[in-house]
């Protein structure tokens, strides 16, 4: 079943140059769908757009079937939740716990059942013991975790990251990474992750490839990394896996692994026990 | 920038952080008024009595309050100066060169001393056992009543919670721009005045240019997570007037009558 | 002249209850002329450390020495210009403190505060840009139409016009996309290896600190816990994973092989040197 439908897209903000030109896509519900593209391939529009804080000058764009439109994007919004970039910008209330509660303000939950809604998706993120923490006390991915549990409290049908690890240090990419894919295994949520980690997408089931505004490669990663010569024209990277594949093929060694380390791993064991 | 009391909030576990923030600003502005009563000294000495109580039992030391003074020194002394030269009133009691110094000059001059000076203490006392947030949804409460002709109070409480969060960001910014264009040359103590004006302008745009960016990123957040103005939202923190509220507000109600009293029988 | 710290701390905030102490008796000398990576968590006191070297930081004790000028704690330095001159620092996301109305102002602006004149200002900023990899054409544009990578290429030129003879580089690129990250790591190493600049990046990188860097200094917690040359720091995978940071994938994928069996030598730090030991393995077996 597909979860969202775009069809047609065009966005520019000025007339002479355009950002989105005639972009379609479909992402399956359930899955993890990653979007991919050089600094300025229009990603990050395709996110605002799809929530509706910029609109379109044409084409269209289906929630379950849902149009989105002037009457429909609150509804829209409700069931889509976006986690952005900068982990300091989208902080919004005074502390851990205001911060998730303001979503639900805005839903109109009743005040005194917010408290164990709060704490709930703070246990959740791993933020319980924050609660009353304000954000200057925060590193980078606690704020990302806070931010994804006042997204995840407002129940929606799917998650986008835009670039949600890209200003985290290693260790804050790794703790928000892993909690991407754990909210992603335990429920039966979309994911779009809108970012530039060849390896987190050749984990994903499904990768959208932007290049000027236009998408140029779409389908299941194991076929779309396969266009080596495509994705370095394009200014992306290689999965280590595959630069590596390559390697052992100018040694003599051909193998069919898939693009991940994991799978690398597991299939030079195999041979080695093999022979 | 850690040195600044004056407005500061200190964690502290005391029955005057624990009233709800509506008593508190209530209270600051009954006991404003009563400062403000023309009661003579002895007026001052139950004002002052009050003041001194609160911050006892706000658990505020005399070097913190001291501190929070300490920006407002210059234009106290500067008021007094002019006071008490201008003012001739009373007895002439003597001369500093050619400007005469009446006894009415000196004692309202006093006068105004104490009163800037107990009303420096109560904002103090406010500011420092209370959350800005907690302060914001005071506010916001109180202005509620004024939603009927249309005063936005949920939109000004936002806007100052949002500014309050925001505050501490833009200071780091600030030093880490400034620190930035220092490492390009710029000095902002030594120079020419073409200099200078380059060398703020190159503090100011760049903090332009950022929070615009924050504000932006932070308007697309608060849409993204369902924010609508003008819509009508639950709100998760709620304010509880106690007992102990409801004595505070007798008492110092009790205290303005009293002033406004002595005030008349004078 | 290598660059030394002796002893060095800094404490921020002294004596107010905010007090911390970022640094704790840095004892460390900078080869002249290399590049050197400086690596550490966030909070290990890295950035502090870096800001010594043009004096925006004092030190609260110890002293640093950068180029032939010596700064020790309890001084009260004047003369700085001289020292900002020749060390350029390149704070994270530089692309903030742009301002001026041309791109072509805004790399002045630096070597016109050394007292440069505006003339050659301007001509320096013409051949910085081109340094840089912009064109020409966007030297009359403001600054503030370029792109998020343009801005941070514009910044950058605006350090380099001040012709400095080391340069630090704060996670120079963070946030740009892995394209443009190579591009401007490429840039400080032909700085490094062309124009013999002794070039300091504090990065989080590690795939940048194996494939550019010659030396690595470790913060953490306000002391340095190594300095080694890059393949030494490399090898001991043992403190590796007790700072916790994550190795570059070839190393990865070598641990994970020794980890299943593979005999692979601890000095395989190039992919094609681990695909031939590999494919040897492999081969080797059948």
């Amino acid at each position: 079943m597909e979860k969202v439908k775009v069809e047609d897209l065009c966005f520019a903000y000025d007339p002479n140059t355009p950002v989105i030109q005639s972009v379609s896509f479909t992402v399956e519900a359930g899955s993890y769908t990653t979007i991919i593209g050089h600094n300025g391939s229009g990603k990050s529009t395709i996110a605002k757009l799809m929530i509706g804080l910029l609109a379109a000058q044409s084409g269209k764009i289906w929630m379950d079937g849902l149009p989105l439109n002037e009457a429909n994007i609150y509804e829209i919004r409700n069931r889509v939740g976006i986690v952005f970039q900068n982990p300091d910008n989208q902080f919004i209330g005074a502390s851990v716990a205001d911060d998730i509660a303001f979503g639900l303000e805005n839903h109109q939950v009743q005040s005194d059942r917010m408290q164990a809604i709060i704490e709930d998706y703070a246990q959740r993120v791993g933020m319980q013991d924050f609660l009353n923490s304000e954000p200057t006390k925060l590193s980078g991915g606690q704020k990302q975790r806070v931010a994804i549990a006042g997204v995840l409290a407002m129940q929606p049908q799917m998650i986008i990251f835009d670039e949600a690890t890209s200003m985290l240090d290693p260790q804050g990419k790794a703790e928000i990474n892993d909690l991407i894919q754990e909210i992603h295994a335990q429920g039966d949520l979309t994911v779009i992750s809108i970012t530039h980690d060849i390896e987190e997408v050749a984990k994903s089931d499904h990768v959208i490839v932007l290049d000027q505004g236009r998408v140029v490669l779409d389908g299941h990663p194991d076929e779309i990394l396969q266009h080596e010569a495509e994705l370095i024209r394009l200014k992306l990277d290689i999965p280590f896996a595959l630069k590596f594949r390559h390697e052992l093929e100018k040694n003599g060694v051909s193998i069919h692994a898939g693009t991940t380390m994991e799978g690398m791993v597991a299939e030079l064991c195999r041979l080695r026990s093999k022979s | 920038m850690n040195n600044i009391a004056l407005g500061r909030y200190i964690p502290l576990n005391s029955p005057i952080h624990h009233l709800d923030p509506r008593t508190k600003i209530i209270g600051l502005i009954l006991m404003m008024i009563a400062i403000f009563i023309p009661a003579g000294w002895f007026g001052y000495l139950l004002v002052g009595t009050a003041v001194f109580i609160l911050t006892l039992l706000a658990k505020l030391k005399l070097s913190f309050l001291w501190r929070s003074m300490k920006p407002m020194l210059f234009m106290l002394v500067f008021l007094l100066v002019i006071n008490l030269f201008i003012v001739r009133e009373g007895d002439l009691w003597f001369s500093i060169g050619p400007f005469p110094i009446y006894s009415g000059a000196v004692f309202q001059t006093l006068y105004i001393v104490v009163r800037l000076m107990l009303m420096i203490v109560l904002t103090t006392v406010l500011t420092a056992t209370t959350k800005p947030l907690e302060l914001t949804l005071g506010i916001e409460d109180l202005l509620g009543p004024l939603k009927v002709i249309h005063v936005p109070a949920h939109e000004i409480a936002m806007m100052i919670s949002i500014a309050l969060r925001f505050i501490p960001t833009l200071i780091e910014e600030t030093q880490r721009i400034m620190k930035a264009q220092a490492s390009r040359g710029v000095d902002l103590e030594e120079g020419s005045f073409k200099e200078k004006v380059m060398a703020i302008l190159s503090l100011i745009v760049p903090l332009f240019v950022s929070a615009f960016q924050h504000a932006d990123d932070l308007a697309n957040a608060m849409e993204a997570r369902g924010y609508v103005p003008d819509q009508l939202r639950t709100r998760y923190k709620q304010l509880v007037m106690r007992g102990v509220d409801f004595l505070t507000l007798a008492v110092a109600v009790v205290l303005m009558v009293a002033l406004i009293m002595m005030a008349w029988v004078l | 002249m290598p660059i030394t710290f002796e002893k060095l701390s800094h404490e921020y905030h002294p004596d107010t209850p905010f007090a911390y102490l970022a640094l704790d008796g840095i004892d460390l000398s900078i080869a002249e002329g290399k590049m050197t990576a400086i690596i550490g968590s966030t909070g290990s006191g890295k950035s502090t450390l870096v800001q010594h070297l043009n004096a925006l930081l004092l030190p609260s004790g110890g002293s640093v020495t950068v180029l032939d000028r010596t700064i020790t704690a309890g001084d009260k330095p004047k003369q700085l210009k001289e020292l900002r001159k020749r060390v350029g620092l390149v704070f994270q996301f530089p692309e903030y403190q742009l301002f001026e109305e041309t791109v072509a102002q805004d790399i002045a602006f630096g070597p016109k505060n050394f007292g440069m004149s505006e003339e050659e200002a301007l001509a320096k900023a013409r051949e910085m840009l081109a340094f840089v990899g912009l064109e020409e054409s966007h030297l009359e544009r403001s600054p503030f139409e370029l792109s998020g990578g343009q801005k941070r290429r514009v910044a950058i030129a605006g350090i380099l016009a001040m012709d400095p003879d080391v340069l630090v580089l704060d996670e120079p690129a963070a946030g740009l996309d892995p394209q443009g990250a190579k591009e401007m790591m490429s840039l400080f190493v032909k700085l490094n290896r062309e124009y013999h600049k002794t070039v300091l990046i504090v990065t989080h990188d590690m795939e940048h600190v194996l494939r550019y860097c010659d030396d690595v200094v470790v913060v953490d917690h306000g002391h340095i816990v190594q300095t080694a040359d890059t393949a030494t720091f490399f090898r001991d995978t043992e403190l590796l994973h007790q700072l916790r940071i994550n190795p570059p994938a070839v190393i990865r994928l070598r641990e994970a092989l020794c980890a299943n069996g593979f005999v692979l030598s601890d000095q395989l730090l190039e992919m094609e040197e681990l695909a031939a030991a590999v494919a040897q393995a492999v081969k080797h077996h059948e």
